[in-house]
């Protein structure tokens, strides 16, 4: 006998639950019923408020007007990031992470021209500045694409920064009214097991047994079903990434006629890092460090005097994390998507992309079984498993290139017995060649092979160039470097001011087409 | 430009070049209709949709021309046309906030020895000034009906990205970007009670004008192939 899957029950209500619920009903609302279940008392953490540009697609295909999200969630536009004081600690240290690729990448890497270039040349341009016009649109503060531009088309690349508690609602209303997702608001008192080992349903307070024939839990750090429940052990990433605290503030922009930052700040202090993400009405400032390496009296000091005296009086909210996520994402029928399957520091926004994968993923490979779930199971934990993996490859690397020795933070951080092997392998290969699509085969990725070159040669990292096919195509390199000094010309002095544009989507709206 | 609001007392002197009127276009290779003139401007112009450059909105333009800044019909001294769009017509006045008539002191089509004067001796208004006013009039009329019209093509989602890519009879090819146009396939499906609610409302006959004036792009190209065989004798490489 098989038993067909028809119930989707989603456990919990933040960015997680919500995304998550959108993107299965935007392909399953006809064969599966979709409930959510979340909480009048739990609030949601609400630290995501950058996304990746995949949030463009995600937000497009589960049907939502571009126009709508900029008037209700406070969003703006992000293009990359910008890390300052990493590699050397001093005041005019910073590079970018543009969104942008290189000119010409793939088929043309332009990083051992450039290496080459500057070892000649001490004036030369910085690595992302030569290769990609984004950095140069960021420092002007301007916006990636013009009014004209259709919803989610864009002339440079983009992502969001957004309010995570307004984003919920806003994608709450929009699964109830157009994906027919059955709202429950209601407190789970407990878990009910089947003889198998599944979940067989939550017990609620008010709404009594609530059955599905898979869980999502999206409850939070809490991990209520995949963690509480079923007991799968949490997997401690803080040997590698030692950020376990967080002290976020909301600062009031200087005036409501000020740009906006298209971009994400990340700057380096003594023992971690404060973000600063711009959006409408106000900044998400926040400092992440290590409790291992200071107090968060010392901390708060190092906060208050960035973002300067006159918001002395705001109280940053202290969340304290564990880095890390669970053995396995997905056990019997349940599934965790966003803080339940874990969390790391937010240092390249990975929380808001591994919801919409994670929920991506699940919608694709729905199983119409039970007896099928345990296949897709095991792909989904492969996978995942191995998406956190190179995520913190990916924010180690930003570690282990500093210079920075003011701190034990900064020189523990260096020390290889710190350095997953999977990274420090890699870092063996590039001291010969770039970063390419060879070191990146999986159908998995998370980030491109161009974003480690952002990183490596923004931080000053040097590889070897003899070798390099330098001699093969120099005309092709001279090219791609003036078409990329040609397009900056261009797009800044076409594209408006960051909040130019937003203010004229709030008035006129993006046409779809 | 330096648009002001029209006062008959102090700008009573001003006089209109009436043959400089048509100029101010011949350089423009859009110019914005509204759709109470839809039919007259299809027996001339392919009706093309655009964005506004400044809020992104869709509004009718009939195409002049087929690179930016380049109007086919301005022959030099005139616009060679059956039809002159209400707002080639109106220049140099504007209506400014709360219908206020206003001037563009910058306009060339001013002059003292222009012909056309603004106010006569008696101080009451010119003919020329009363049929700029009556072109205003149709103008201002036009607005709200031709958002509508935008509106409901949008809502019916019949507007569709216009891809014309062209080979001159010189080889060069010309791609135009920006330009929208009514997705005919999508306008022959749509179904019955939708069609009636156009028609109803008068738009169909707004819809059909578009795609009949869909063909005067071949008049388009045609000029401008003259224009560039005309340009090749004069420099003598025929």
């Amino acid at each position: 006998m098989v038993s067909p899957v028809r119930s989707i029950c989603i456990v919990g209500g933040g960015t997680a639950g919500w995304l998550t619920a959108g993107i299965i009903a935007a392909r399953h609302r006809t064969d599966l019923q979709i409930t959510l279940i979340e909480s009048e008392t739990i609030g949601i953490v609400g630290v995501g408020e950058g996304t990746w540009p995949t949030m463009r697609t995600t937000l497009k295909k589960i049907g939502i007007s571009e126009t709508e999200f900029f008037r209700q969630c406070n969003t703006s536009f992000k293009q990359g990031a910008k890390f300052a004081r990493w590699t050397t600690g001093e005041p005019s240290d910073f590079y970018y992470h543009p969104l942008v690729l290189p000119e010409g990448f793939p088929s043309l890497d332009l990083a051992p021209f450039w290496t080459k270039y500057s070892e000649e040349h001490a004036q030369a341009p910085s690595f992302s500045n030569a290769v990609c016009y984004q950095e140069a649109v960021c420092e002007l503060g301007l916006a990636p694409k013009l009014i004209t531009s259709p919803e989610y088309a864009g002339i440079a690349n983009y992502a969001y920064h957004l309010d995570a508690g307004r984003f919920a609602s806003f994608i709450r209303e929009h699964c109830v009214a157009n994906l027919g997702v059955r709202h429950v608001v209601d407190e789970v008192t407990g878990v009910g097991r089947t003889e198998g080992g599944d979940i067989a349903y939550v017990e609620t307070a008010r709404s009594g047994r609530l059955s599905g024939d898979l869980f999502v839990d999206c409850s939070g750090f809490r991990a209520l079903l995949l963690g509480q429940a079923l007991e799968v052990p949490f997997v401690d990433c803080s040997d590698v990434l030692f950020i376990d605290r967080a002290l976020a503030v909301q600062v009031p922009h200087e005036n409501e006629q000020s740009n906006i930052t298209p971009y994400t700040v990340s700057t380096a202090q003594k023992n971690g890092w404060v973000w600063d993400i711009g959006l409408q009405s106000r900044r998400g400032v926040g400092y992440v460090f290590s409790s291992k390496h200071t107090t968060t009296d010392a901390a708060l000091g190092e906060l208050r005097a960035y973002v300067g005296q006159e918001h002395d009086h705001l109280q940053p909210r202290e969340i304290k994390i564990t880095p890390g996520h669970r053995e396995t994402f997905w056990k019997g029928n349940c599934v965790a998507v966003g803080l339940s399957g874990g969390f790391l520091e937010p240092l390249e926004a990975s929380a808001l992309v591994l919801i919409e994968l994670s929920a991506e993923m699940i919608s694709g490979l729905m199983p119409a079984t039970r007896e099928t779930m345990d296949i897709v199971a095991r792909r989904f934990n492969e996978t995942t498993r191995y998406r956190w993996d190179r995520i913190i490859d990916f924010l180690k690397l930003h570690y282990i290139l500093s210079r920075r020795t003011d701190s034990a933070f900064w020189i523990d951080n260096r020390d290889p017995a710190s350095i997953p092997a999977s990274l420090r392998e890699q870092m063996e290969l590039w001291r010969y060649r770039a970063p390419g699509d060879q070191d990146f085969m999986s159908n998995s990725e998370m980030f491109p092979a161009a974003s480690y070159q952002y990183v490596l040669f923004g931080m000053g990292f040097r590889m070897q160039t003899r070798g390099a096919g330098l001699e093969r195509d120099p005309g092709s390199a001279q090219r791609a470097f003036a078409q990329n000094e040609a397009l900056k010309v261009k797009w800044t002095r076409l594209l408006p001011k960051n909040r130019d544009l937003i203010d004229r989507i709030k008035e006129h709206g993006l046409q779809r087409i | 430009m330096n648009i002001v609001d029209l006062s008959r007392s102090a700008h009573g002197g001003l006089r209109i070049a009436a043959d400089r009127i048509e100029a101010t276009a011949a350089a423009q290779h859009l110019i914005p209709i509204v759709v109470s003139e839809f039919r007259k401007a299809a027996i001339q112009y392919p009706i093309v949709f655009a964005k506004n450059p400044e809020t992104g909105r869709f509004a009718p333009y009939v195409l002049t021309g087929l690179t930016p800044e380049e109007n086919l019909f301005w022959t030099g001294t005139e616009l060679d046309v059956a039809y002159v769009p209400l707002n080639v017509r109106r220049q140099p006045f504007y209506v400014g906030g709360e219908s206020a008539l206003c001037v563009d002191l910058d306009s060339p089509c001013l002059d003292e020895a222009g012909t056309k004067l603004l106010v006569n001796a008696d101080g009451s208004d010119s003919a020329h000034l009363q049929s700029v006013l009556a072109v205003l009039g149709e103008l201002v009329a036009g607005r709200a009906p031709t958002e509508q019209f935008i509106a409901s093509l949008l809502a019916l989602d019949l507007l569709a990205p216009m891809l014309l890519d062209i080979v001159l009879d010189d080889g060069t090819p010309l791609k135009i970007q920006g330009l929208y146009g009514l997705d005919e396939d999508r306008f022959r499906q749509l179904p019955a009670n939708e069609l009636s609610g156009l028609w109803s409302g008068g738009r169909l006959d707004l819809i059909y004008a578009v795609l009949l004036a869909g063909g005067q792009i071949f008049n388009l190209i045609r000029l401008k192939n003259r224009r560039i065989a005309l340009g090749r004798a004069w420099h003598g490489n025929d």
